[in-house]
């Protein structure tokens, strides 16, 4: 081929794959990748990628913090969203059914000041184990953490009961925000 | 921001040049090595545009029906920068397609059976059970911007609104988060290979 062009790269890739490149950018690699086959090999990588997350949400196996405008838009394209609300010390009996595709945990929190938020799962019955999430994403303003759970991994676990806390975390060390008490029932 | 591609003497233009050398006869061994070539370039466009691929696949179909048509009538300007004539084509349909104009029924209906798409390449699929298991790898703040990114294809102002965080900070964690999952799903995929 007898070619010379700036090549976009991976990143300016995403950025237009996601709608933020800015309209002249936007153009401009329209006309490079009607051209240019290895930046579309690049381009076919990237949305492949984002395919796969979402695929892999899609069938319960990530869990990830979310946010409430995201579950919204989950509800609104029909997916059954299963959610608990659990108050600060609160707990919930939960479970799942088989048609259930999205699992949420909603938990309140006062995080106002808070500079960095962790989290401390422990699990019992069988499940003995703690694991700590580092450095949550947060909007300080909601005043509630949300969870999504990696459903295909919950609806293979036995009855036992889930606690989290939630720490902020600063210099000076952590503090407890809150405590959350998840009583689950096994899938029927 | 320049990328464009300086067009001197291309594989599709060449091609291009042929199908319009032939007139009015066909010289079906071009025109099916052009659409092979032009076929994964409009579908990405479609992808960008439309976000859906069917639809993407009909804008396939319809813009290089149109290229062919107007190759073989002669109406291409200049056959050696055929990529410009596509793009210009792509972006009209699609504003056509958003204006909700039924000219693809008609020209699908024409021309649909004349085009060699069978062996049309699509973007490879990733297995999900790798993905999610790269994805636990990550921080919270990367799998959580990711998630919310790739899930409904948001901005970073989007994700970012909701979770405390400016666009550009979005844009950090996201782009860091991407390099690590797919040096992640890489190397999974070197080692069932």
């Amino acid at each position: 081929m007898n070619r010379t062009a700036n090549h976009p790269g991976g990143l300016a890739l995403v950025d237009y794959w996601l709608g933020d490149a800015d309209a002249a950018t936007t153009e401009a690699i329209d006309a490079h990748l009607l051209a240019c086959d290895a930046c579309g090999a690049e381009f076919d990588a990237i949305v492949a990628l984002a395919r796969g997350v979402r695929g892999a949400f899609a069938q319960g196996r990530v869990a990830s913090v979310v946010t409430a405008a995201f579950v919204a838009q989950l509800k609104a394209e029909g997916r059954r969203v299963r959610e608990y609300h659990v108050p600060r010390g609160g707990s919930v009996v939960c479970s799942v059914a088989p048609e259930d595709e999205v699992l949420v945990s909603r938990i309140d929190a006062p995080l106002a000041g808070v500079a960095r938020l962790d989290a401390v799962v422990s699990r019992s019955h069988g499940l003995e184990g703690e694991e700590r999430l580092h450095d949550l994403p947060f909007d300080a303003a909601a005043g509630e953490v949300l969870l999504a759970n990696a459903l295909a991994e919950v609806r293979g676990m036995p009855a036992h009961d889930t606690v989290v806390r939630l720490l902020a975390v600063d210099a000076g060390g952590e503090r407890e925000l809150g405590r959350y008490t998840f009583h689950h029932r096994a899938s029927t | 921001m320049d990328f464009a591609e300086a067009a001197v003497d291309t594989p599709e233009g060449r091609l291009a040049a042929r199908v319009v050398a032939a007139a009015p006869g066909l010289d079906r061994e071009a025109e099916a090595q052009l659409i092979r070539l032009l076929a994964p370039r409009v579908r990405r466009y479609g992808q960008r545009h439309l976000r859906d691929d069917h639809a993407a696949d009909d804008l396939v179909q319809q813009v290089l029906t149109l290229t062919l048509e107007k190759l073989r009538a002669g109406a291409v300007a200049a056959p050696g920068q055929i990529a410009s004539f596509v793009l210009g084509t792509c972006r009209r349909t699609v504003i056509e397609q958003f204006r909700g104009e039924r000219r693809r029924e008609g020209l699908l209906q024409r021309y649909a059976d004349d085009l060699p798409l069978a062996d049309l390449h699509v973007a490879p699929r990733l297995d999900h059970e790798r993905v999610a298991r790269c994805l636990e790898r990550l921080a919270e703040r990367e799998r959580a911007v990711i998630v919310l990114s790739f899930y409904e294809e948001q901005a970073a102002g989007d994700v970012g609104r909701h979770l405390g965080l400016s666009a550009g900070n979005v844009r950090v964690i996201r782009h860091r988060g991407i390099d690590k999952l797919r040096r992640c799903v890489d190397a999974g995929r070197g080692m069932a290979a």
